[in-house]
């Protein structure tokens, strides 16, 4: 037997799982509309490779991603200001995947001052 | 205290760590520890592959085996020594979340299982005329089981 067809076998067999990929990091993933979602913080996780936060708002539950470490720090979005229990204000660009509760914020209104994680995006 | 929660407050310790937090928090040291993982995954893959390609019967007049695992070998387990710590590391700064995630979970079997692939093959003669098709086999295994580790592996980070 050919063994091109042996390493071929073993090329489809390790690359079986990619099947189902779909970009997360960056925007590709999300759709190219604005968006906004108000909100109250439940959890926050803060550090790399992004921060994230669950939203009670009044859609349900929302998973919004937030600004790595330096991002949130340029933007003045402090630890202590991202609370369990803060209402806030999302802007940004949620999932495109249908009925998928999940956004990633560009700026974020707490007590009408903005914090703006992408000053170089419209939001 | 059952054994899950035991292990849940271990890993909830680990995060907690302070340098831990420090490599979550930084700006410079993750992304870097980030692509020490990534080198060490470049290493051992392209070295592990060249060799499981010989195993298989490719480029069989270039040389002997045996010269083929005396280059390539040492570059593989310097990969993986290189990998596995940074890992470790990228590991700790979100450890609950990866021990639970399935995809990490089966990225982890997956690698123990390569490794074992490995050892094993250590253990036969790998240039004999019977080990020549064990051989062969394991080398198919291999690449298999490290393109399913990488996949696996980024996987992770989008689900």
């Amino acid at each position: 037997m050919n063994h091109r067809w042996i390493i071929a076998g073993a090329l489809i067999l390790g690359l079986a799982p990619i099947a189902p990929i779909a970009a997360h990091h960056g925007w590709g993933w999300a759709t190219g509309e604005e968006f906004e979602l108000a909100g109250t913080v439940k959890t926050v996780r803060h550090g790399n490779p992004h921060g994230t936060m669950l939203l009670a708002t009044r859609a349900g539950e929302w998973t919004v991603e937030i600004g790595q470490p330096w991002r949130n720090a340029q933007a003045g979005l402090t630890p202590q200001l991202l609370r369990p229990g803060t209402r806030l204000l999302v802007h940004g660009h949620r999932s495109a995947r249908k009925g998928e509760r999940l956004m990633k914020a560009e700026r974020i209104v707490i007590a009408g001052k903005s914090y703006n994680l992408y000053p170089d995006r419209p939001s | 205290m059952s054994i899950a929660s035991t292990l849940a407050g271990v890993l909830g310790a680990i995060e907690q760590a302070g340098p831990v937090l420090a490599l979550r928090n930084s700006t410079f040291v993750y992304p870097i520890v980030n692509a020490v993982h990534i080198i060490g995954v470049a290493l051992l893959f392209g070295s592990i592959v060249a060799l499981d390609l010989r195993l298989v019967g490719w480029r069989r007049d270039v040389g002997p085996t045996d010269a083929f695992a005396r280059l390539l070998l040492p570059v593989a387990i310097t990969g993986l020594a290189v990998a596995i710590p940074a890992g470790l590391l990228l590991f700790a700064t979100d450890a609950r979340a990866y021990a639970s995630s399935s995809l990490f979970q089966a990225k982890i079997a997956v690698i123990a299982i390569a490794i074992a692939n490995a050892l094993w093959l250590r253990t036969i003669d790998w240039q004999g005329p019977r080990g020549g098709r064990r051989a062969a086999l394991a080398g198919v295994a291999s690449i298999a089981l490290w393109l399913a580790a990488i996949v696996l592996g980024r996987l992770i980070g989008y689900f």
